[in-house]
């Protein structure tokens, strides 16, 4: 049975910034790699965790896009609303990491 | 279209990912493979489509973290399987856990068999076992010379002369033998052997039996008797005795072949292939060789440890300065060896675990005699059954990486066995600690108790439990001069109902 993270329960900074990766838009493995400059033996493991924790959940893309850009389909991540408000606690616990990773708007601004 | 060499390191890539996947649940691997796939693909596209190295070592570091992740999978789901049905889940995966003492022993005696199984087929033990056990007369010394600084050194042949014409207080006899490499023509092929050319004397004077010795008055006498060693023998002539008595071309000479040496795991200098024992009519060839000698009685007496100086002079009175070195008998064989690696290993566990079980009993019930007469038969019956298996694992290793080279098999035998022994028993220890006192089966269910930050104020460390509901094991993370090791507390009968099954007493 999966156990569900305590909301505000202590990430570790990598996980933390995985979750911001996502919150920021970098919605699947390879992308969060570029952005983290992590490898990829520590970023898909910490979003398994992540995933097991229920901190962030997956879907398949559909085949017809894939198909329409002519690649394999990918695995998106988004976070759940446990993982939004964990993401709010280690943004507390680590300040720099909205600047190591800025959100969406930030970057469009 | 992709040049061979991107197609080589693309399937390269395909295959660490397959390799991955082999470690993922089954029932996620399909999908696993399609993320991977997706990813791989994502990864190979952002580089630059001419082909380099370091662009595919990059890509082939990121194939291989397919295995932490497969890894991390792996520990997630059976984690959440254990979690979701822990009666049933738990036997088939400790399987190998061996959690009973029955279950512990059988797999120790199976591990036997196997090694003894293996220990009779491999042709290295077998011929180590079928070696007879050949003793060299004693009092027997190799001379070399003492200064010089080679570990093997060696005595010229004209020295070797001066002693034979000359009268000796300390030597009834003298044997001279010579190695160098040689062309043997057995039939159409001819092969690179070192051949000892030696003095006829070598074998009586050592006192060692040659095995199918030809005693035909037919065969030559002029013609010079070659010695085969036990590995050649069976090497190139296939373990055949009637190859005696056959003449081969060594070098350019033709010798008759007078016997096969016997085997003994000691063995003189030089790696020898043959022995050439020259007529005594021939003299030795130049050059430095090495001299065996036998003492006298008086010589014996002189020689109260292994080595003994000797003082020789040239027939230009020159003084050298000689080392005789003992030849023993009593050479190391395998069982020696197991021996010593073992003696060893028992020295040096207290290094490696604690060797005491330091462990109290809290509870008011005491363990009955009989209870505690099966714990230690069953640590004596675990020890008595990890010897043999390191015995014949040892001799299975070392064998077969050396079929026919008892000095190196004798080395590896002993690492093996020192190392396999040494954690073998930490192994039988630890295994010891973690089993119930009245059941035998290891205590299961690690909870951790406590806070390390108030260890010295209340208890902190991990309890297990015994799923036969007989004890529970208290095991301090810090041992304190009030905790300082691991603790059983027996339950009393009022226990068992908390647990499904029935508890065996």
């Amino acid at each position: 049975m999966p156990r569900p993270r305590i909301p505000d329960a202590k990430l570790s900074h990598t996980a933390a910034m995985i979750l911001q990766a996502v919150d920021a838009g970098f919605i699947y493995g390879f992308s969060i790699m570029e952005m983290t400059g992590l490898p990829s033996g520590t970023v898909y493991p910490a979003m398994r965790r992540l995933e097991r924790d229920e901190l962030i959940d997956s879907q398949w893309e559909r085949q017809s896009i894939a198909d329409a850009e002519q690649r394999p389909p990918r695995k998106y991540y988004k976070l759940t609303g446990a993982g939004r408000v964990t993401l709010e606690s280690s943004r507390k616990r680590y300040p720099l990491l909205e600047r190591l990773i800025p959100s969406e708007e930030a970057r469009r601004v | 279209m992709k040049s061979p060499l991107e197609a080589a390191a693309c399937a390269v890539n395909v295959g660490i990912l397959r390799a991955a996947s082999l470690f993922v649940p089954a029932r996620q691997r399909m999908e696993w493979r399609s993320e991977w796939r997706g990813e791989l693909w994502q990864a190979r596209s952002q580089t630059s489509s001419r082909f380099s190295w370091a662009q595919e070592r990059e890509i082939a570091g990121f194939c291989l973290g397919a295995f932490s992740d497969a890894f991390c999978l792996r520990r997630i789901d059976r984690h959440i399987y254990a979690a979701q049905t822990p009666r049933t889940r738990s036997l088939p995966l400790r399987a190998f856990s061996v959690e009973s003492a029955w279950q512990c022993l059988l797999f120790l005696v199976a591990l036997v068999g196997a090694s003894y199984g293996l220990a009779q087929i491999l042709p290295g033990v077998r011929a180590e076992r079928s070696m007879p056990e050949v003793p060299v007369r004693s009092g027997l010394v190799l001379i070399e010379n003492n200064d010089n600084e080679d570990s093997l050194s060696t005595i010229s042949s004209g020295q070797f002369e001066a002693w034979k014409e000359r009268k000796q207080e300390f030597f009834d006899g003298f044997a001279f033998y010579r190695v160098s490499r040689e062309r043997v023509n057995l039939g159409p092929v001819s092969k690179g052997w070192g051949v000892a050319s030696a003095s006829s004397n070598l074998f009586a004077l050592m006192g060692l039996p040659v095995r199918f010795r030809q005693t035909d008055a037919s065969v030559d006498a002029d013609l010079p008797s070659v010695i085969l060693s036990e590995d050649v023998w069976k090497r190139e002539f296939g373990a055949d005795p009637h190859v005696v008595g056959s003449v081969v071309r060594v070098g350019l000479r033709r010798a008759t072949i007078a016997g096969v040496a016997p085997v003994a795991p000691w063995q003189l200098p030089g790696q020898v292939d043959a022995w050439l024992l020259e007529p005594d009519s021939r003299d030795p060839e130049k050059g430095s060789g090495y001299v065996v000698a036998h003492l006298t009685p008086s010589g014996k007496s002189k020689m109260d440890s292994q080595q003994i100086r000797i003082t020789s002079y040239s027939p230009h009175r020159s003084p050298d300065d000689l080392l005789g070195i003992r030849i023993n008998s009593a050479a190391r064989g395998p069982w020696d060896a197991f021996l010593f690696a073992v003696l060893l290993a028992f020295l040096a566990l207290p290094a490696i675990t604690s060797v005491s079980f330091g462990e109290e009993s809290v509870s008011l019930h005491e363990i009955s005699r009989f209870r505690r007469f099966c714990r230690w038969g069953f640590l004596a019956a675990k020890i008595a059954l990890l010897l043999p298996l390191l015995h014949f694992a040892a001799l299975d290793l070392s064998y077969g990486f050396f079929p026919f080279n008892v000095n190196e098999a004798l080395y590896l035998q002993l690492v093996v066995t020192f190392f396999g022994c040494l954690f073998g028993m930490s192994w039988v220890l630890n295994d010891q600690r973690r089993r119930c006192p009245v059941c035998l089966r290891r205590v299961a269910h690690p909870a951790r108790v406590g806070q390390l930050s108030r260890t010295f104020l209340a208890w902190n460390g991990t309890e297990l439990m015994c799923m036969g509901g007989h004890t529970l094991l208290h095991v301090p993370s810090l041992p304190t001069s009030w905790f300082g090791s691991q603790r059983w507390m027996i339950l009393d009968p009022s226990w068992k109902f908390l647990f499904a099954g029935p508890a065996r007493d």
